[in-house]
């Protein structure tokens, strides 16, 4: 397509501020970068989780993490102890995406992390 | 302690392999919330933040991307873009959340849980997204 490099070009701008939100909050970024690809880029909703875990493969948190390992931020036990659980579960995750009706999934899961959201902000601004 | 955290792993990268995310979303809160149960002392947001992002460097996704992959759901230019736009903006923004006391660095990752939430519950109710090989993901993918 004609438009391929400039499409790319504001995907990487994108990405860049989804970087951000990542090393501020210690996040992959995925959770932000699938549903912006679905509606910026008119990624379908597959492909969007797809692309997504290919920009999580390398280690892309690497600089934020340094900068959070010098702080002593960083309880390396824990990180080693779920390592192993997060990539059979996401093998196993993968296989259910493929069988569940996405639309409805999503649903449980934005209303799982707006309930998340709302219980940090409160428990840290108001209780 | 040990045995509670592989099974919090465990939930967490079925979310990953679901989602399509890094599970920091998930790990962050429940390392937060349950660092009384799961026995861990000075278990604060900064430290559920570095940690999650130690637990994220290496490939721990790539058993759900090689899925994904095989069912050609994959992206790799725009992935691969995206990867470089996180590794700099990732720095950035952990020098400002260093900076950030954790009462509300807490406060924050609450707001930015509900700002993905409602991007994600916009989306779903618009257009179906089962996967529909060869309609218009495929010219997309390569677009």
């Amino acid at each position: 397509m004609v438009d391929s490099r400039a499409r790319l070009g504001w995907i990487l701008l994108l990405a860049c501020g989804v970087g951000v939100m990542s090393g501020l909050f210690g996040v992959g970024g995925g959770v932000i970068l699938v549903p912006l690809l679905v509606l910026l880029f008119q990624f379908e909703q597959h492909e969007a989780q797809g692309t997504s875990l290919v920009a999580l493969v390398p280690p892309t948190g690497l600089l934020a993490f340094l900068n959070y390992a010098h702080a002593g931020h960083v309880n390396w036990t824990v990180g080693l102890l779920l390592m192993p659980g997060v990539f059979f579960g996401g093998m196993l995750g993968s296989r259910l995406a493929q069988s569940l009706s996405p639309g409805r999934m999503r649903r449980i899961f934005a209303a799982l992390l707006f309930l998340l959201g709302a219980w940090q902000a409160a428990s840290s601004w108001l209780l | 302690m040990r045995i509670a955290v592989l099974l919090l792993g465990l939930a967490v990268g079925v979310l990953v392999g679901l989602m399509g995310i890094g599970g920091g979303v998930i790990v962050v809160p429940a390392l937060v919330y349950l660092h009384g149960f799961l026995n861990l002392p000075g278990m604060d947001q900064h430290m559920a933040q570095g940690t999650s992002l130690f637990l994220q460097l290496p490939p721990v996704g790539l058993g759900a991307l090689y899925l994904y992959w095989k069912r050609g759901q994959v992206n790799w230019r725009a992935g691969l873009a995206c990867a470089v736009g996180f590794l700099a903006g990732g720095y950035f923004g952990s020098l400002v959340a260093i900076g950030i006391p954790s009462k509300h660095l807490q406060g924050l990752f609450g707001l930015f849980l509900m700002v993905a939430a409602a991007l994600l519950w916009h989306r779903s109710g618009s257009r179906p997204a089962a996967a529909s090989p060869g309609s218009s993901s495929g010219g997309r993918a390569n677009g």
